[in-house]
């Protein structure tokens, strides 16, 4: 409500009143009452600071104001008079309440904008950087743990650089067996002493070629029933391409109780992959040969969402049920334990997830690369 | 392996089946398929035989000549050639004008060089038949009807699969082998082999035959047989052996040769066959001595080491075992008598010599493999049966067998059950015995469940488990239910250090950095800059593949360095850069330990203009980010101190190492050498930070913390600035300004904080001094602390500050 509107009001509510009590002495009270808030609304508009303010409130209701005066007045009026005057008389005084808060608030304002400078304009860029962002083998690791966790498996974590008695033999691949042709390994000297792995005897030191050794270390330290996945980086002595590097990640899984199946595995496996690419995505076990499991199996993946690769089997990961010797090897009764273990690359996960065609962008780490993934 | 298709169906009847199921078949049974391609003459139906009637040089060109060919249509046509191999009257492969070369080129009537040519006479490499000789390929010799279309003499082309074998399936590195799978899993029956010569071994070499002994003096080969076979003509082998032969990848080389090789690709059972006349005395399989060299058939000298196994004769070896023959007692076209050799070696032993002598050869890949002792005896007779065909040899007696097979058909008791309780499915017994049945298996019904008998071809089936994967081949793994629904462990969480990994990455990513990744292995000089040169030899492997990947990374600093400097130069703005990763650092012990480390890297000012600028990083806010890495990691910023910092990543003066009273982790931060940024390129100055643990850091036992209460009274706080020597460390006059302040409160009241709120020098200080300035806060639990008794306080610190040498009181 404006002062002027609010004004109206009270001089339209001055001749509504009943005239009946009306005498020639209220009149002229009544006519000066009108003028003087008609002129604090017109003075109003020109008080820019809050002094202006505190002087023109003086004016009008401080101990020597105009309407203080007025009201002063109030004692010669007749006993008539007076409540038809009182009545005006609060009116104005509120009128002029409602002016000054009013007129507060404006001031108010005016010094916050002057605190605050010029208008935002929200259209100008953001300054500073904007978050940073996870690699993308990163976030594909933590996608992968993410579902995994939802079926009850825990991080679990090893040294890179392994004994090869953790790396191969507790994995049933002995000294000379052809699947340790399967992979080239990198070795580390015979002087070299790991304080995270210690050698057990006179067998060498090895950057481990995959994360299976977790499974060692973690039979050998935990009790069944026990499920975990253990991400980290393994090492093979590839020459790098688009498709091989010296150094990739894996995800291995384990999962160890009284009775585990291969219908288990499938379902885990299932689940995993339909988590990861969408509920078109099938899985086949294709059976294939790794010495720590028994049966063994290539998972293939197939999916409608992949780009150029889809609707083809794509090879993703080995698995298998846990080779009984392994079991023995880590102090447990094949009789009593079954387990299903699993490996994937997180490379080759990411790589089908984003389109990705070189291995090497992961590590060169151009951030028109990288900030791609944010 | 390649496996020709038509060669397969001497083994199984694959009428009906076309390469490409194959393809589907094979992976599912665990013989994955890497590609398929046409082996032999596409068909080419505008390919006919021609005859060169006369050629003249091209007018225009030197190399070309112009050919007057008939290709029987009447009408000679004239042809522009390049190739000089022919001569008038040779019958070539001419391919007419509308053939689809198998390139995929068209041929079209054309003008090369303004001479007209109707016509390409072909070589063997463009018709798809493999590199020949150079030039064209010359008909002549085999007399073919001028104008016959070359797909009439070359009959229809074959296809071949590469598949690759796993190492546990040494029995499919025969075709009888991939055969036999195929059967089981299509339900075919495989045929039986036909060989005429007899079985059955002699113990002992008869006068008749061309060594007069075996002896088996070695450990590494229980079974051992020769045969000697005489009268042999070394020549050619027959076409069909030769097609055969290249169809897997094997160059032909002679009728006795290819023979071994054949009967290798045909069973798996690699052969060798000695020229008798090479051979003194007889054969004595044992380990090398010492200072025993063979020249390999591949011309290779080898030292021999001692111990490895060899076949000798009385005076010296002759063949690496199962790995490679010698030069001087191969098989040449002036051989006349063989022995030929079928025989089991150990197989890691073959694996562990042939990777020694860096030979790999198709006999030590099958040996190494584990190869069938039974064939042993059926590859020798079928060798036998074909040098008698294809060489013209005489068999002269039996064969002569030392040793005896290493291993027969094993029994597996399987339990009642077990393959659908292993499978999670429910098949009966009687459908696992059929499925193992059809691997040539035999099983019998047993009073605890089933035995299994293995054929000796598979060694790799000795356990029940090993059953259940038979079966699940030929069952089919689609048919294994999807597993139950699980319910989480009780009481498992992850392992602390991937708690950390992922916390400390997502609140780095929150603070505007992009997080890297980068190779372990690194270059020397990386490692030299690092931690100086002593730790060469420490951080070294073995046998690195590259030059620029010769050590284990011992900081992640030089990594998040690189990228900085790429990402300059390819104009990506670097904001800030982290990674997270394991680095490798010797320790006092001489042991290398593998820490946790954190790491990140910006430039101080950022290269990019904007319209308003960034806050610009110094060292003390990386400092302030390292202990937070550090807080999160639980270590508590009262155990870590700050020192001086000497090496080659950061520049003297202006970094700091972090030290821990704990001695676990160890850190720095500050700016790195500017010459060594400069010199990669970096113009401004790169503030780092890099924070490491040891994974045993992370088993410590987290502290929870306990609940003090605090006082609801007003603190006094007063101010004391304090000049002191510019070289005087801040820790120290912090230090010193929180003991006085603690000892100043006694047991009465309570210190509750110090902290340092002003550095100056310059003017008004005295040169080489500098002004720290201290607010201290002290706090009375029960009551307001008075005037009096703060500034009592206050003159016990200032007593004490004014006791520092060269200290005095800022009044």
């Amino acid at each position: 409500m404006r002062p002027q509107d609010d004004w109206g009001l009270i001089v339209f509510g001055c001749f509504r009143l009943p005239i009946v009590s009306a005498t020639a002495q209220i009149l002229p009270m009544q006519q000066s009452l009108a003028q003087l808030v008609a002129q604090a609304h017109q003075e109003a508009q020109v008080i820019k600071t809050r002094a202006e303010m505190e002087a023109f409130k003086a004016r009008i209701v401080g101990p020597n104001g105009s309407l203080t005066a007025l009201m002063k007045n109030m004692a010669t009026l007749s006993k008539e008079e007076r409540p038809v005057m009182g009545k005006l008389i609060n009116e104005a005084k509120k009128s002029i309440e409602d002016l000054l808060s009013a007129l507060l608030l404006k001031i108010e304002d005016a010094e916050i904008s002057a605190t605050l400078g010029a208008p935002l304009d929200p259209t100008l860029p953001a300054i500073d950087s904007p978050a940073g962002q996870h690699h993308p083998l990163s976030q594909t690791r933590e996608r992968i743990l993410a579902t995994f966790r939802k079926l009850g498996f825990t991080v679990a974590e090893g040294p890179e650089i392994e004994t090869e008695w953790h790396c191969f033999d507790a994995l049933n691949t002995p000294a000379d067996h052809p699947a340790r042709d399967m992979q080239d390994t990198l070795y580390l000297p015979q002087s070299f002493q790991s304080a995270d792995a210690p050698r057990r005897g006179q067998e060498a030191l090895v950057l481990r070629t995959h994360t299976s050794s977790v499974q060692v270390r973690t039979l050998l330290n935990r009790k069944p029933p026990l499920r975990i996945v253990a991400p980290g980086r393994c090492f093979r002595r590839d020459a790098v391409d688009a498709t091989h590097s010296a150094n990739f990640h894996q995800v291995e899984g384990l999962w160890i109780d009284h009775h585990v199946t291969l219908a288990d595995l499938r379902g885990v496996l299932d689940f995993f992959v339909k988590e990861t690419f969408g509920p078109e995505a099938e899985i086949r076990l294709r059976p294939s040969f790794f010495p720590f499991t028994e049966p063994s199996f290539e998972m293939d993946l197939r999916s409608p969402n992949l780009g150029r690769l889809s609707n083809r089997w794509l090879e993703i990961m080995g698995c298998g049920l846990v080779d009984p010797a392994v079991l023995k090897n880590c102090g447990l009764n094949p009789e009593e334990y079954s387990g299903l273990a699993f490996g994937l690359g997180l490379e080759r996960i990411a790589m089908l997830l984003h389109g990705i065609d070189d291995i090497r962008h992961f590590y060169q780490n151009d951030l028109r690369f990288l900030r791609q993934f944010a | 392996m390649k496996v020709s298709f038509q060669a397969l169906q001497r083994h199984v009847d694959l009428t009906g089946i076309t390469p490409e199921r194959l393809a589907e078949v094979l992976p599912m049974l665990g013989l994955e398929v890497e590609s398929i391609h046409s082996f032999g003459l596409a068909p080419l139906p505008l390919v006919v035989v021609g005859e060169i009637l006369e050629f003249s040089k091209h007018p225009q060109a030197d190399r070309l000549s112009v050919c007057k060919v008939d290709v029987g249509d009447g009408q000679p046509r004239q042809i522009v050639c390049g190739a000089k191999n022919f001569k008038t009257g040779d019958r070539v492969p001419v391919a007419l004008p509308g053939t689809i070369m198998p390139s995929g080129f068209e041929i079209k009537v054309s003008k090369l060089r303004e001479v007209e040519s109707m016509g390409m006479m072909c070589s063997a490499e463009e018709l798809g038949l493999g590199k020949g000789e150079d030039g064209l390929l010359i008909l002549t010799a085999q007399k073919p009807a001028i104008g016959t279309p070359l797909n009439q003499i070359y009959g229809a082309p074959d296809s071949v699969l590469e598949i690759s074998v796993t190492p546990n399936r040494g029995d499919c590195l025969g075709l009888r082998g991939v055969a036999r799978e195929i059967a089981a899993a299509l339900n075919l029956t495989l045929k039986p082999l036909s060989i005429n010569t007899p079985t059955g071994f002699a113990a002992q070499p008869s006068a008749t035959d061309a060594f007069r002994y075996v002896q088996l003096n070695s450990e590494f080969c229980p079974y051992y047989t020769a045969r000697s076979l005489r009268k042999v003509k070394v020549g050619p082998s027959p076409e069909w052996m030769r097609r055969d032969l290249e169809a897997a990848g094997l160059r032909p080389i002679n009728n006795v040769v290819d023979i071994t090789n054949w009967v290798m690709l045909e069973l798996g059972q690699p052969l060798h066959a000695f020229d008798a006349q090479q051979v003194q005395e007889g054969i004595i399989v044992r380990g090398a001595k010492a200072g025993e060299t063979l020249t390999l058939l591949d011309g290779k000298k080898l030292e021999l080491e001692a111990g490895s196994c060899v076949i000798a004769d009385a005076h010296r070896p002759l063949v690496l075992a199962g790995v490679m023959g010698g030069v001087d007692s191969g098989v040449t076209s002036a051989t006349t008598d063989i022995i030929l050799e079928s025989a089991w070696f150990r197989p890691g032993e073959v694996r562990r010599v042939a990777r020694r002598a860096g030979v790999a050869t198709d006999s030590s890949h099958r040996f190494a493999r584990d190869v069938d002792p039974a064939g042993v005896e059926l590859a020798s007779r079928l060798a036998t049966d074909l040098l008698a065909s294809y060489a013209g040899a005489e068999v002269v007696g039996s064969a002569v067998a030392a040793g005896k097979p290493p291993r027969a058909e094993v029994k597996i008791q399987l339990p009642l059950g077990f393959v659908a309780h292993k499978t999670g499915t429910s098949v009966t017994d009687v459908e696992v015995a059929k499925c193992l049945e059809r691997l040539g298996f035999s099983t019998e019904k047993s009073s605890s469940g089933m035995t299994v008998l293995v054929p000796s071809f598979r060694s790799d089936v000795t356990r029940p488990i090993d059953c259940v994967e038979e079966f699940i081949r030929i069952y089919g793994t689609d048919r294994v239910p999807v597993g139950r629904p699980i319910a989480p462990l009780p009481g498992e969480e992850d392992t602390r250090s991937s708690l950390f990994t992922r916390e400390i990455s997502s609140r780095l990513v929150g603070v505007g950095f992009a997080e890297c990744c980068h190779y372990t292995l690194r270059e020397a000089g990386e490692i030299e800059r690092t931690l100086g040169k002593s730790a060469l030899p420490q951080l070294a492997l073995e046998n690195p593949l590259t030059a620029d990947q010769t050590h284990l990374r011992a900081s992640l600093i030089p990594g998040l360095t690189g990228a900085l400097a790429l990402n300059l130069s390819v104009h990506a703005d670097p904001a800030g850069l982290f990674e997270v990763g394991v680095v490798f650092r010797p320790q006092a012990d001489g042991t290398v330990r593998e820490f946790l480390s954190v790491a990140f890297a910006t430039l101080a000012s950022p290269v990019v203009r904007t319209w308003k600028s960034r806050e610009a990083w110094d060292v003390l806010k990386a400092k302030r980010m390292l202990l937070d890495v550090a807080a999160l990691a639980n270590l508590s910023a009262s155990r870590l101190t700050f020192a001086a910092l000497a090496d080659g990543l950061w520049q003297k003066d202006q970094a700091s190492a972090l030290v821990d009273r704990g001695r676990s982790a160890q850190g720095a931060c500050g700016i790195l050498d500017l010459r060594w940024t400069r010199s990669l390129g970096i113009k401004g100055t790169v503030i780092a930070g890099e924070f490491m643990l040891p994974r045993s850091a992370f088993a410590e036992a987290v502290r929870i913390p306990r609940f003090a209460a605090f006082s609801s009274f007003p603190p006094a706080t007063r101010d004391v600035a304090v000049i002191v020597p510019q070289k005087t460390s801040a820790a120290e006059v912090l230090s010193r300004v929180q003991q006085s302040a603690q000892k100043a409160a006694a047991k009465e009241f309570e210190l509750e904080a110090v902290h340092c709120f002003d550095v100056f020098s310059g003017p008004g200080l005295p040169e080489g001094n500098k002004s720290l300035a201290f607010e201290i806060r002290w706090r009375h639990s029960t009551r307001t602390l008075t005037d009096e008794e703060a500034n009592r306080a206050m003159g016990v610190v200032i007593a004490a500050l004014e006791k520092g040498a060269g200290w005095t009181i800022r009044r």
